[in-house]
């Protein structure tokens, strides 16, 4: 699992790729937690996520739920097909806003 | 001043020159105040104004014994001195002797009477001279006694024929009070059978709804009395399984009925998490030993229906075997190997009490208390179990609700009371048998239809006899860091099975979750312990084996999340079970450790 952090002027996007699972899910978890507490905007680009299990829902969940707490928007992008089906299966699909693209994310925060 | 108050009031509550009244039209007109009465200390207060006016005395004074007959309490008074609320010993002064003695006192000089209380005189300041006193009694009942003090004249003293007067006037009281009190006692009667109805509406109300034909679990409840000490009651679990119960609590009456609300409460709470027949009445032998009346005990029957497969895993504790008619009519009953519920902690090591297997196969399961057994039929013997057999092969083709309304309909029909609750309950399997015997038949010839002729067809679930190869066995440490290989190994051995990509991606989910879960919960963190997966085609499914050598697992605490809240973690198990068809534990194979079964299908 590989990530990168990038202030935008709509916000903070953190770029996720790889798998994530039990074993990467607590380092994607600790800089979810981190980009929360800026009060900016956050756009999480799952772009290149391929794989994405119940440990890794349940740190989008703590975000999102800190974020809530944080007063900020925090946001989903490019999500693939598979990791989409596992936000499904959890019932989360509604829960998180997602959009289609990083550019459509971006705009939505202009 | 408060007295001179009352005394007014009194004095304009009585007609005017009270003092021509003729004796008899005294005793009429008290005896018109009591029967119009509806407020009685308000009558025997104006039935003592009169007397004291016309017996002429300064004041008058109506003390009631209480309950125990331990003391006197003046509960009205007139006249000269206000000593309303005044408590007395029974045995105290001059009334007390008069209750006592249950006979009139006349005494015409108090200084010579020994028993004479001085204490009234002193708290008043008035002082009394001479008294007359009747008790108050019906029969053997002692109610209490009116005292007139000072007869007004100038010598204060009363005659005979005054205390004549007034014994009469105060039987005559006395019989008004004991009218009160019996009025009194059936208001309160009324209110208890009202209350007893309110229970019973209650208490009905805990009976789950009857189902249409359709559903397998049909029960009737007929209390003997207004409320029942019998219960019984059935609910789907989420898997589609089928709990329910009948229970019998020691006794009858109030106490019975209210136990028996606080056990089907429990059973139907502990129940949606505990779907373990055994270890559900264990959990409420325990909760009812720490919190029953000594003595009272509940005999129950538990179980859980499987209308997928007809299996039935049934506990009894200490009630009446219940009796499973197969579909050959032959009966077969379940004894109880455990005492009732609520009379000792269980001592099974693992605490659970024992449960039977049994499958329905197309029949059905009785439970009833012993209200059907030990009831009578119209010609005045007793039921029996013979009987009720015998009524159940009877009525064996009617629909189950019917079969059970025939038996009640019999026991109650006599036009003779019941003897004790009546309750029966019917698990039947005729049409979920039907049902899977036609899933099964449309299995098999599709199955027939790929298989190889010579192959069985019989046993289509069978893995040994259906279309079977082996994919892949892979062991690998339980670390998180190995999770990416499972996934991968997982992924390659099914590639060319015809699962689609959502499919396939559910499977490597769920067996992900699974190991994860292995990991986690079983093993209680990354190790070097194995885990062994099998991944292998059988029929139309690919099933995944996960063997673990961790202390067995507790399936009862792996349950899907609710989903209702929003909050992290607890989502694995809800995924394995969303994306897989079948997911079970194994036995436990030799050597130990947890076998886990996940199967999806191909489609």
């Amino acid at each position: 699992m590989e990530h990168t952090v990038k202030i935008e002027p709509e916000g903070i996007v953190v770029s996720l790729s790889g798998d994530v699972d039990l074993q990467s899910s607590p380092e994607v978890r600790k800089i979810l937690l981190e980009t929360v507490e800026h009060k900016r905007p956050v756009i999480i680009d799952l772009s290149g996520v391929g794989y994405i299990d119940s440990s890794g829902i349940a740190s989008l969940v703590e975000a999102l739920q800190r974020s809530r707490k944080n007063g900020i928007d925090l946001v989903l992008a490019s999500i693939s097909d598979a990791a989409l089906r596992v936000l499904q299966l959890a019932r989360l699909d509604k829960v998180f806003r997602v959009y289609p693209t990083l550019g459509d994310a971006l705009a939505g925060f202009r | 001043m408060d007295e001179q108050e009352g005394h007014t009031d009194a004095i304009s509550m009585t007609p005017a020159s009270d003092t021509t009244f003729d004796p008899v039209e005294l005793l009429a007109t008290m005896g018109r105040d009591f029967a119009d009465s509806r407020d009685i200390d308000k009558t025997l207060r104006l039935a003592l104004v009169r007397i004291t006016d016309y017996l002429r005395a300064e004041s008058g004074a109506l003390f009631l014994l209480d309950d125990s007959s331990k003391t006197l309490t003046c509960t009205a008074c007139t006249g000269a001195t206000d000593i309303e609320g005044l408590v007395l010993a029974s045995n105290q002064g001059i009334v007390g002797r008069c209750v006592q003695t249950n006979r009139g006192e006349l005494v015409r000089d108090v200084e010579l009477d020994a028993d004479f209380f001085r204490g009234v005189d002193r708290r008043t300041g008035f002082t009394t001279r001479s008294i007359i006193c009747a008790p108050m009694s019906v029969r053997a009942e002692r109610i209490g006694a009116i005292e007139l003090v000072n007869k007004k004249g100038k010598d204060f003293r009363f005659s005979t024929s005054d205390l004549r007067l007034l014994e009469t006037m105060s039987s005559s009281a006395a019989l008004a009070i004991l009218n009160a009190h019996l009025a009194e006692a059936l208001l309160e009667q009324e209110r208890v059978r009202r209350e007893l109805e309110l229970a019973a509406e209650i208490q009905r109300s805990l009976l789950p709804e009857a189902q249409d034909e359709t559903f397998p679990i049909h029960g009737i409840n007929i209390p003997a009395g207004a409320i029942s000490g019998d219960f019984y009651d059935y609910f789907t679990l989420p898997d589609g399984r089928i709990y329910f119960n009948l229970g019998d609590v020691s006794g009858k009456g109030m106490n019975a009925a209210l136990l028996m609300a606080k056990t089907s409460s429990i059973f139907r709470c502990l129940g949606k998490a505990t779907p373990r027949p055994g270890r559900l009445l264990a959990r409420i032998n325990t909760e009812i030993h720490e919190t029953a009346t000594r003595g009272m005990f509940v005999t129950m029957v538990g179980g859980i229906y499987d209308p997928a497969s007809g299996e039935v895993v049934l506990a009894n504790a200490g009630h009446q075997p219940p009796v499973l008619q197969g579909e050959d009519g032959q009966f077969t009953s379940f004894e109880a190997e455990t005492p009732p519920l609520g009379i000792q902690p269980f001592t099974r090591a693992d605490g659970d009490i024992p449960e039977v297997k049994l499958n329905l196969d197309g029949g059905t399961l009785y439970v009833f208390s012993d209200g059907i057994t030990e009831g009578y039929r119209p010609d005045g013997t007793m039921l029996h179990v013979e009987g009720l057999l015998d009524m159940l092969r009877d009525s064996a083709d009617l629909p189950a609700a019917k079969r059970l309304t025939a038996v009640t309909d019999l026991l109650a029909g006599g036009g003779r009371p019941l003897r004790d609750d009546v309750t029966l309950l019917a698990i039947d399997d005729r049409l979920n048998a039907n049902a899977r015997s036609n899933t099964a038949r449309s299995n098999t010839s599709r199955l027939k239809a790929e298989a190889k002729p010579d192959a069985p067809t019989t046993e289509a679930q069978n893995a040994d006899t259906a279309d079977y190869s082996l994919l892949a066995v892979l062991t690998v440490p339980a670390r998180a860091d190995r999770l990416r290989l499972i996934r991968h190994a997982v992924s390659m051995a099914t590639i060319d099975c015809g699962l689609s990509e959502t499919a396939a991606g559910d499977l490597i989910l769920a067996v992900d979750e699974a190991c994860q879960n292995i990991i986690r919960h079983a093993y209680g963190g990354d190790t070097s312990e194995k885990i062994v997966a099998t991944v292998s085609r059988e029929g139309d499914n690919i099933v995944v084996l996960l063997r673990d050598f961790a202390p067995t697992v507790d399936t009862e605490r792996i349950r899907p999340r609710d989903l209702s809240n929003l909050r992290p973690g607890g989502l694995g198990t809800h995924f394995i079970r969303e994306c897989l068809d079948d997911v079970r534990f194994l036995p436990s194979p030799p050597g130990g450790g947890n076998l886990l079964r996940l199967e999806k299908k191909i489609r």
